[in-house]
């Protein structure tokens, strides 16, 4: 006996996508108006928060020195380690530059990977004889907000000797 | 005579074109997203910041402003304008010993954190020095040793502008140069 199937009524097979595309529009309008095309980029992490401040001025390119509870980097590359001392004062345990390290006042590590560092920009500015790009001792900082000054201080002291003598302090910008 | 009905079309537009649009914008903006703004503050070093112009003063000129703040562990310094801070002179400070800051911690003692000391008494205390000296922009941070980097930033931000002493056209600049000198007192 030949049966006949019974055909099931055709169904629709087009998924409603309306609303996801509503919603991908929203998320699409809310990553535009957050897109920024900063050339400047923190990495935070445990050791690196840096501090609020009023400051409006955007950052610009430049060598990027990172000091973090632990490590001093320069454009991402680890350079020295910081130790951990008892301050002389507050009897305070404080970040410090180990002894060992210290050539008078310089950071002889942290000296001679900036001098490198000038000397290719100039070499870099004279050569493109474009006055943008010529070496104006232009340096990032970006410091952990509990570094103490004294670390700050032999640091700074050390990229002027290494011909920077511009810092600019990243900071986070205050809503 | 019956009318030939034309047959209803879908009325659905086809966005999946679209979707696939939107799926590959999505993962590239969330990459290029930045939720934190950076932005940074201009300091130099000591001996090659801005030339000052170092002219001849006039009889009746005011003594040069020379403004530094010692941000210590038991308070604030403000030094170089004793004149304007003490109207009734400055209190006696005995030989060999240091001198108490200007504007003490809030808990008094030692400050325990950044908002322990007494920014709104400094930037009091700075639009009075700056109402003396309209033309004057420099002012030298001495931090001491163990003062934390959070607090020097707070002294430049109060040091640089008055965001409440505006006049209409954003906040008041108080002294933009700031610079950041060595030695601890």
């Amino acid at each position: 006996m030949a049966t006949k199937k019974a055909r099931r009524p055709e169904v629709d097979t087009n998924l409603n996508i309306n609303s996801m595309m509503d919603m991908m529009t929203i998320i699409l309008v809310f990553l535009l108006k957050s897109y920024s095309a900063s050339d400047v980029s923190v990495a935070p992490s445990d050791n690196l928060t840096l501090p609020f401040s009023s400051a409006q001025k955007a950052p610009e390119v430049a060598v990027n020195l990172v000091i973090e509870q632990g490590q001093i980097l320069v454009d991402g590359v680890p350079v020295l380690q910081l130790g951990r001392k008892a301050d002389e004062e507050s009897g305070k345990e404080l970040a410090s530059i180990p002894e060992d390290e210290m050539q008078g006042q310089n950071i002889g590590k942290l000296y001679d990977i900036l001098f490198e560092k000038a000397e290719q920009a100039k070499t870099l500015g004279e050569r493109s004889n474009n006055p943008d790009l010529a070496f104006k001792g232009r340096i990032l900082l970006q410091v952990d907000r509990e570094m103490p000054y004294s670390v700050l201080r032999s640091v700074m002291y050390t990229a002027g000797q290494a011909q920077f003598g511009e810092f600019k302090f990243v900071v986070y910008k205050q809503e | 005579m019956a009318v030939k009905r034309k047959a209803i079309e879908d009325p659905d537009l086809n966005l999946t074109p679209i979707m696939n649009l939107v799926t590959i914008l999505i993962p590239f903006l969330i990459m290029a997203a930045q939720f934190v703004q950076l932005s940074v503050i201009d300091s130099t070093l000591p001996a090659i910041g801005p030339p000052t112009e170092v002219e001849p003063p006039k009889p009746d000129d005011k003594p040069p402003l020379q403004l530094s703040l010692a941000l210590k562990g038991d308070g604030i310094v403000v030094l170089g304008a004793d004149q304007i801070i003490y109207p009734d002179g400055a209190p006696e400070v005995a030989e060999g010993e240091k001198r108490p800051p200007t504007l003490p911690c809030k808990s008094g003692g030692v400050c325990t954190n950044v908002e322990d000391y007494d920014w709104d008494s400094l930037q009091q205390k700075l639009n009075l020095i700056k109402d003396e000296y309209p033309d004057d922009e420099n002012v030298i941070l001495v931090p001491a040793s163990d003062t934390q980097y959070e607090i020097i930033v707070r002294a430049m931000d109060i040091a640089r502008e008055d965001a409440e002493a505006g006049t209409g056209d954003g906040p008041r600049t108080l002294f933009p140069f700031v610079v950041v000198a060595g030695g601890a007192m």
